[in-house]
């Protein structure tokens, strides 16, 4: 089965990894998905290959980033009553503090979302969600369902 | 501020390329520096792609190329040269699918400096500069009071220990 069919079923945990094993970057980042409360929590594990800075050591935040634009596509996927694959139109992030060698957690919400285009927020954190390392929002273009 | 000479710039941005490690991982490396723009280059890999569908490099990896490249654009800039410069924020427009199998490359250059603020932009194209498949803005918050230089010896040091 690949992912364009994978999606169409329902997302739970299993599923969850089911699409991030698709994806080959997700694979190498290490990305995993845990479904709490009916929401999605993604998972970074914090590991010496992604980092960008050693003298702190923190995260490269090009990596912070690109988790974060997975994390807000598979939950896009997720909320979407007929799922495709959606493509990024733009990414926008916002550092706030560097992300330390440890696990990073994130959790997307679906601003809004109209027959074409979805605007997502995401959130990334370390220690205290009230405190996220880096906030991002990114527009999606949602492809006509055939 | 010194102004950096060519080779100057070209060493200290070889030198960065390995003192970050997951830059340094992905394969990221120097490809010219033109004046005040700089280009670097990404390897396709297998492990970047982000649709195996398509085979394209996933948008995220194209962030990490973007984010380096950006962040290093400074040290090409006259006014900036070598200090430290934390990422503020970064905005990427994704403009075409990266052709699967090809190298990604990133040219980014600083169009404007003020005391304590570098505004850079840039974009990520593959076969040819005219045809971008990224379009990207940052910021950098410029730390005049942290060398780049002391920062570097350490990788000097450590490369003459290994």
């Amino acid at each position: 089965m690949n992912l364009s069919e994978l999606i169409r079923h329902e997302p739970s945990e299993a599923t969850l990894r089911l699409w991030l094993d698709r994806i080959p970057y997700a694979v190498y980042l290490g990305i995993r998905a845990e479904v709490q409360e009916q929401d999605i929590l993604f998972i970074l594990p914090g590991d010496r290959k992604l980092i960008g800075n050693p003298t702190l050591p923190a995260l490269h935040g090009g990596v912070v980033g690109a988790f974060m634009e997975q994390a807000a596509a598979l939950h896009l996927i997720a909320r979407m009553a007929e799922p495709v694959l959606p493509k990024v139109i733009n990414f926008s992030l916002d550092y706030l503090r560097p992300a330390r060698l440890r696990d990073t957690y994130a959790r997307c919400s679906v601003i809004r979302q109209g027959r074409q285009i979805a605007n997502v927020s995401i959130a990334a954190w370390q220690d205290d969600m009230e405190a996220p390392n880096a906030i991002a929002r990114t527009h999606f273009l949602i492809p006509g369902v055939q | 501020m010194p102004r950096l000479s060519h080779s100057d710039k070209v060493s200290i941005i070889e030198k960065m390329c390995r003192f970050i490690p997951h830059s340094h991982l992905q394969g990221i490396r120097l490809e010219h520096i033109e004046g005040e723009t700089v280009t670097m280059r990404l390897p396709y890999r297998a492990e970047l792609v982000g649709n195996p569908e398509n085979g394209a490099i996933h948008s995220g990896a194209l962030t990490v190329l973007l984010d380096h490249t950006l962040g290093t654009a400074g040290i090409c800039c006259d006014q900036v040269s070598a200090t430290i410069t934390p990422t503020l924020d970064l905005r990427i427009d994704h403009l075409s699918v990266a052709p699967a199998g090809k190298d990604i490359l990133a040219t980014a250059r600083v169009y404007k400096v003020t005391r304590r603020i570098i505004f850079v932009e840039g974009f990520a194209y593959c076969e040819s500069p005219d045809k971008p498949v990224a379009r990207a803005t940052g910021t950098w918050v410029m730390m005049p009071e942290l060398a780049l230089e002391k920062l570097l010896l350490s990788v000097d040091a450590g490369a003459q220990q290994q």
